[in-house]
């Protein structure tokens, strides 16, 4: 049963991106997951970037509504949902775009951490400022508008007893070409329809991604066919990735 | 009648949950103890289903489950190359299938056969995506149109063919004309309602599609009652449906006539491992129950011993 809650500040991250705060804090493991209602609109995952607040990028009808609430907007919440990140010393961070997001809680949990981000430019890397004061941060962007000009990958390896990857999931693919799987964990995103383990639609090579994810150890990810390739859409048909 | 294939041990999925082949070899790959696997339901063509939120369910459980996924399906051209892929090592397939007429339905059972070593057809999904008719409202709540479901789709495959019923039916009557019309086993049952659920904060109904069926904890006593009563009725065999979450829930079933348990909402909010761990905790405590007797015995059993002798009580 989704709970209402009601939306207290929606800060504009940047000219794409937005965090939500609402009048109820998550208790939840970094990378969990919340399925964020809106009436009559729809209902689609979101991991927390605070235990009060999601960040969204405008990317679609949903997003756009949900980058649209006032305070004071009903806003509703099930979960925490899934399997998070388990807690690492000194791990390396890798994020890209939004996903970026996703390692916030992470990095306030995690003992020493090291940021490796990515995105188009400089206002694609969220949380820079905050992130600077608990740790280093190596940062690439496209056009080469903060930090190294490039993708995330041009700045691995990176020396660090366990990783943490989240963003697009072909960036995540060569990510982990780079990465050793035995001490990486990735997020992985799928369409999401029940969210509890019943439907089957976000199945990553027979993994329910809700249940048995969204955080996959590498060596798992490894053995998925289908990481990085193809996904089901909303009739189950397949689609790349 | 032609005899179901052998699912051994005795537990399937229901259609609907787990849904796909991928998933099922990785259930089968972690030791999940279901004998048979069955599929989403199989339609005529590609459809999306219903929006979001398609389920409904209290965080503390025991509530009823609501779902309102309104048959969501791929196209039958793709659904053979997933199935063509697909390689179980120990268990069975069974294809449910759909259609909205019953020319459809032969159709699709037709293409799903070669893949299939049993066809469920589904007469009673009572969702829908808004404005659409259910199959319950067109076809399952009618035993001739269902007995003329059955009989084409008996005349286009040769596999087994499983009769899934709708509790919101008259169903023995449904039953009945399948069976007469070439059915070989009783599915006992779909979900059921469909019910409702209100946000009491935007006053609009939860599930995007209004209603969705009922399962879980909620459904057992009625599908329990269907299967009881199918049993009496036809002796035939029964796939029974409906808040299998225990080995005695299992138990109850199987006394009742089912000779096939199906596990579905028990596995809400359970990863890989943990839900192989439920079917196997189930099987187990059945075995254990049967003390040494064969599976087969327990079935029908609360219909063959005689009645408690209270007069000296």
């Amino acid at each position: 049963m989704p709970e209402m809650a009601r939306v207290l500040e929606n800060r504009r991250e940047s000219p794409w991106t937005h965090t939500l705060f609402f009048d109820r804090e998550v208790k939840c493991a970094p990378g969990q997951f919340m399925m964020v209602w809106l009436p009559r609109l729809g209902e689609k995952p979101f991991t927390l970037s605070y235990p009060n607040a999601i960040t969204v990028k405008r990317a679609g009808p949903f997003t756009e509504q949900l980058a649209a609430l006032e305070p004071g907007d009903p806003i509703g919440l099930r979960g925490p949902l899934g399997r998070g990140y388990p807690l690492m010393r000194r791990p390396a961070l890798i994020g890209g775009g939004v996903g970026i997001a996703e390692l916030r809680l992470l990095a306030l949990a995690s003992e020493k951490p090291i940021f490796v981000l990515g995105g188009r430019t400089a206002e694609e890397i969220l949380f820079h400022e905050e992130f600077r004061k608990l740790g280093p941060v190596h940062v690439a962007t496209e056009d080469g508008s903060l930090g190294a000009q490039g993708l995330v990958t041009s700045l691995l390896p990176v020396q660090a007893p366990a990783y943490a990857v989240c963003g697009p999931e072909r960036m995540m693919a060569a990510c982990l070409d780079l990465l050793p799987p035995e001490r990486t964990y990735l997020a992985i995103e799928r369409y999401m329809k029940c969210a509890v383990g019943l439907c089957g639609q976000c199945t990553c090579s027979g993994w329910r991604v809700c249940v048995d994810g969204p955080v996959f150890p590498g060596t798992w990810v490894r053995e998925m066919e289908d990481f990085g390739r193809r996904r089901r859409a909303k009739s189950g048909r397949w689609e790349p990735v | 009648m032609r005899p179901l294939p052998r699912i051994d041990p005795p537990l399937v999925n229901a259609s609907g949950i787990l849904s796909y082949p991928e998933v099922f070899a990785a259930f089968e790959k972690a030791g999940a103890c279901l004998g048979g696997y069955v599929t989403k339901s199989v339609g005529p063509v590609e459809k999306a289903g219903n929006d979001n939120p398609v389920v409904v369910y209290s965080a503390e459980g025991g509530a009823p489950v609501l779902n309102s996924l309104a048959l969501p399906t791929q196209s039958p051209e793709d659904w053979e190359k997933d199935l063509a892929s697909l390689r179980l090592q120990r268990s069975r397939l069974i294809v449910s299938i759909y259609g909205g007429t019953p020319g459809e339905f032969a159709r699709v059972a037709e293409r799903m056969a070669p893949y299939a070593d049993a066809i469920e057809v589904n007469l009673g999904c009572p969702n829908k995506v808004p404005g659409e008719q259910t199959i319950m409202e067109s076809i399952g709540q009618s035993p001739a149109v269902s007995g003329e479901v059955m009989r084409l789709v008996r005349g286009a495959c040769e596999k087994p063919l499983i009769a899934k019923l709708s509790p919101n039916s008259d169903y023995l009557a449904v039953a009945e004309a399948c069976l007469a019309a070439g059915a070989d086993a009783l599915g006992c049952g779909n979900t059921l309602g469909p019910g409702l659920a209100i946000d009491l904060t935007s006053r609009k109904p939860i599930l995007a599609g209004t209603t969705g069926g009922i399962s879980g904890p909620a459904l057992k006593p009625i599908n329990l009652r269907m299967t009881y009563e199918a049993y009496a009725r036809f002796q035939c065999p029964i796939v029974a449906y409906g808040g299998i979450a225990t080995w005695r829930d299992a138990a109850e079933y199987t006394m009742a006539g089912a000779c096939v348990l199906g596990i579905g909402t028990a596995f809400l909010g359970k990863g890989t491992r943990e839900s192989a761990g439920l079917t196997r905790a189930i099987w187990e405590g059945v075995v254990a129950y049967l003390d040494g007797r064969p599976f087969p015995d327990l079935v029908g059993e609360a219909h063959r011993l005689p009645a408690p002798d209270l007069t000296h009580a």
